[in-house]
């Protein structure tokens, strides 16, 4: 089982790395975080299989649900952005300067 | 429809025991305000959306992903039980980049600087408060060096960024850092003052920012002139900074001295020094603030009421408080 434990924790540090270091478009950053919630949802889904305690398993559909509305807002904001700055470089998101 | 979805969301959040209930209300949060935040189709106002969302979101799956190994090594989603020290710590982190703490400040100030008045009230007031309830949930399992060092990298920071600004809305997010930093500082040993502490804080923010919508002031300059508009509010904007700031009668001075005494009961005297001195820094820029608007004459002084007020004052007697 620890094969298993690694697999989706690996999932999750590279998915996580690609959303800290994407470099020119907003949608990579968009993509690693679909990423890392899928990860997230393989481990939760293994969760009632190994403990058989069948009253969780309607946990990742719950999950599921939000993040696919997490993910239809980002793609939103991704179309608003390209709207109103061009295009979804993220060299462009200079407007506030700090 | 907004609103309730916020209200829902912190309502979810808060009477939560189960770690996907949590992050579901902190979701339903998140998504709740972003229609707020980019309403005016304005391209900083978009930009401002994207930056919040980007940093939320993952907040939120860190947070997932900790209660998921908590649940693998331990066995329950309870949220008072978190056993394991990785997942505590991935918690920590994933709480300080939603409040905004040190080091993962840095959407902080160019969201609200690219928001309008009253959404960045909501962004500093009330989407702070169901992270701090988690955190007060969890108080007893987490991190105490973790959180103290961000803590004062917090209020050093805070205080230090906010010295150079001229936009208010910025200021207001360097000032809201700060005071997450004394929030912070103190939940591992009094939970109770981090509420106390939370709550007298979003007092005075939202009088403050609501003053700042009705004078309509997003620059120091506007700020100068805004005694012409309505010099009552004018008067108890000063105050109101003032005790932001801490100064001992009034009442921001509360939390600061029963920190500061808890502190010194737990043998952090050090500690207690070093914030004591670097929110002098806050208070230099508190000051300024006060300095410009009430204790200045603009160049070209007309003692009248120009302009209209839109919304009626509804804060005058909270900074009596």
């Amino acid at each position: 089982m620890s094969l298993i434990h690694l697999s989706f924790y690996s999932a999750f540090t590279l998915s996580s790395l690609g959303l800290a270091f994407h470099r020119t478009h907003l949608i990579s950053a968009l993509l690693c975080l679909e990423s890392i919630i899928l990860s997230i949802y393989i481990g939760l889904s293994l969760w009632p299989v190994q403990n058989q305690a069948t009253s969780f398993t309607l946990l990742p559909v719950l999950i599921l649900a939000f993040s696919a509305c997490e993910a239809g807002t980002g793609l939103a904001i991704l179309v608003a952005s390209t709207r109103t700055h061009g295009s979804d470089h993220l060299h462009n998101l200079n407007l506030l300067q700090c | 429809i907004l609103m309730l979805s916020l209200a829902l969301g912190t309502m979810i959040t808060i009477t939560s025991n189960h770690w996907v209930t949590a992050w579901a209300g902190l979701e339903i949060n998140t998504l709740a305000i972003i229609p707020l935040i980019s309403k005016s189709h304005h391209p900083r106002a978009i930009e401002a959306a994207t930056k919040y969302f980007l940093t939320q979101a993952t907040a939120s799956a860190l947070m997932l992903f900790s209660s998921m190994t908590n649940a693998w090594s331990s066995g329950q989603w309870d949220i008072t039980q978190l056993t394991n020290p990785p997942s505590c710590l991935l918690l920590t982190a994933a709480i300080a980049i939603k409040l905004g703490l040190t080091p993962f400040h840095f959407w902080f100030p160019e969201v609200l600087q690219g928001s309008s008045l009253t959404t960045a009230l909501l962004l500093s007031t009330a989407m702070k408060f169901p992270p701090t309830t988690i955190l007060l949930l969890t108080s007893h399992s987490l991190n105490p060096t973790l959180l103290s060092t961000m803590a004062i990298m917090s209020i050093a920071l805070g205080g230090w960024m906010g010295l150079n600004q001229t936009q208010t809305r910025k200021i207001l997010a360097f000032s809201s850092i700060s005071h997450l930093g004394w929030m912070t500082i103190i939940i591992t040993y009094n939970p109770k003052l981090t509420l106390l502490t939370f709550y007298l804080y979003s007092l005075m923010t939202t009088s403050i920012f609501l003053s700042m919508n009705s004078t309509n002031t997003l620059k120091l300059s506007t700020l100068m002139t805004s005694w012409t508009k309505a010099p009552m509010l004018n008067t108890t904007l000063m105050l109101t900074l003032l005790s932001l700031a801490g100064l001992p009668p009034l009442t921001g001075f509360l939390p600061k001295w029963l920190i500061i005494q808890e502190l010194t009961k737990q043998e952090m005297t050090t500690t207690a020094t070093i914030i004591s001195m670097l929110s002098l820094l806050g208070l230099f820029f508190y000051l300024r603030l006060t300095y410009c608007s009430t204790i200045t004459l603009p160049p070209n002084s007309s003692n009248k009421m120009k302009q209209w007020s839109i919304k009626k004052p509804v804060n005058t007697l909270t900074p009596t408080l």
